[in-house]
């Protein structure tokens, strides 16, 4: 029998009956939504937990509303449901550009949001996408709601700030306005590649003038991140060929890659340059 | 341990399934129901092999534990595609534009042609492309499939007016 089938698995049916679950450590299961990066680990011999909690197909973090200013996304979407969503495209464009490029059709249909930024892989496709919209994890547990903001969410490499009774119900993201955004993401093939270097980008303009601009790069890094530094030296600048070459040294100076299987720390660094420079000539 | 039984509605027809709940929906078809169509290949959700269709969706069966899958869900595996008119439409075009050589991947690429055409019945070449993105093949290079779907697509258009 394989390891997979010797997990006991509960099923709740309701997001209070999983709460209630997650409450006491005596019915606390891994937390599983559509296991297309658990299901792979445990293949692979990574050891499989006592217990898991099924969230997949929780009505009550399945739904996503457009609110005045923010959109809310429930942790359970799907990102073939996200990447289907007309009104997404227009508030967050850059989030429906990253759920398109994970994995392929497959895998879209079964990845939920909630369980990207849980896995909390720096190379997590929405991550960056998530985090230039300065929006917040709604996290909920027995004791009630609480918001994190979703740039203190990845504590470190594989690190989340939720309780062990905590389950990511939603994401609040505030709508891009007149802002625009981008997101690339570089791997060795369009689909089915895990991303050697990413980028989401939401940045304002105004008459030429840089109003306000947010940064995030992936796989750079032990989480994903934001460019503070190239953000705070665009903000309130004219946009000019010379400042994009400037803001595209200080980025490949800013990040810190390392290299692994995927990619060499070299070429990471190179391409977060270009990524931000991608940025900024397509506003 | 935990043993779930489910009732589906696979291939069209009502299946009770009884097995452990982490047991792989792609090993409850292969061994339990005997549907050895759909094809293990990676095990990783990486090459889309053992593709099927649960509830319209083109999902990889060998990441799903079976206990997710609620009563009532719709299951449909290249044999019960094989079995609609669509799908005998599809199977022949691989076949006369040569896309199968070993074969090892066809059924998933079958299965998720015969998805893409459901939901868009003249696809562009691009459509084609990330419909496919998903199933690995090391033999024929692609192109051949790609025009396999593009035929498919002309003859079931012809069928349909």
């Amino acid at each position: 029998m394989k390891n997979i089938e010797k997990i006991a698995f509960q099923f709740p049916t309701t997001l209070a009956a999983a709460l209630r679950l997650q409450a006491n450590e005596k019915t606390r299961g891994k937390l599983l939504a559509g296991g297309t990066d658990l299901m792979v680990q445990w293949a692979s011999g990574v050891p499989t937990p006592e217990r898991v909690t099924s969230l997949w197909n929780l009505p009550e973090i399945s739904a996503i509303r457009v609110l005045a200013d923010h959109v809310e996304i429930g942790a359970g979407v799907t990102h073939a449901f996200l990447v289907d969503c007309q009104p997404l495209r227009t508030h967050v464009p850059a989030l429906v550009a990253a759920a398109g490029t994970v994995g392929a059709k497959q895998i879209q249909a079964r990845g939920t949001l909630g369980g990207n930024v849980a896995n909390a892989s720096p190379a997590g496709d929405t991550a960056p996408a998530l985090l230039v919209t300065d929006g917040t994890v709604v996290l909920a547990s027995q004791a009630g709601e609480r918001e994190v903001s979703l740039s203190q969410f990845w504590t470190g490499y594989r690190q989340i700030a939720a309780r062990p009774d905590e389950i990511i119900v939603a994401f609040r993201l505030p709508k891009r306005g007149k802002a625009r955004e981008r997101f690339r993401k570089i791997g060795t093939r369009r689909a089915q590649a895990i991303s050697k270097v990413m980028a989401a980008s939401r940045i304002r303009v105004e008459k030429g003038v840089i109003v306000s601009a947010a940064i995030a790069l992936g796989s750079v890094a032990p989480t994903p991140v934001r460019l503070t530094q190239v953000e705070q030296f665009l903000a309130g600048k004219k946009l000019t060929p010379a400042l994009i070459a400037e803001a595209e040294k200080l980025a490949q100076t800013t990040v810190q890659p390392i290299a692994d299987i995927r990619s060499t720390a070299e070429y990471r660094r190179w391409a977060s340059g270009r990524l931000v420079r991608d940025a900024l000539e397509h506003l | 341990m935990s043993n779930v039984t489910r009732t589906w509605k696979l291939n069209g027809k009502s299946v009770t399934v009884r097995a452990p709940a982490g047991r792989r929906l792609l090993d409850v078809l292969r061994d339990d129901l005997g549907l050895t169509g759909s094809k293990e290949s990676c095990g990783e959700g990486e090459c889309g092999a053992c593709t099927v269709l649960v509830d319209d969706e083109p999902m990889v069966s060998c990441l799903i534990p079976v206990g997710q899958l609620p009563n009532g869900t719709e299951i449909l595996t290249i044999e019960g595609i094989a079995r609609k008119a669509a799908g005998r439409v599809i199977q022949q075009a691989y076949i006369e534009c040569g896309a199968v050589q070993c074969g090892f991947c066809i059924p998933g690429m079958v299965v998720s042609s015969y998805a893409l055409l459901q939901r868009n019945p003249k696809p562009s070449t691009r459509a084609i492309r990330d419909a496919l993105a998903g199933n690995l093949c090391r033999c024929t290079g692609y192109a051949k499939i790609i025009q396999a779907v593009k035929l498919a697509a002309t003859r079931l258009a012809k069928r349909t007016r």
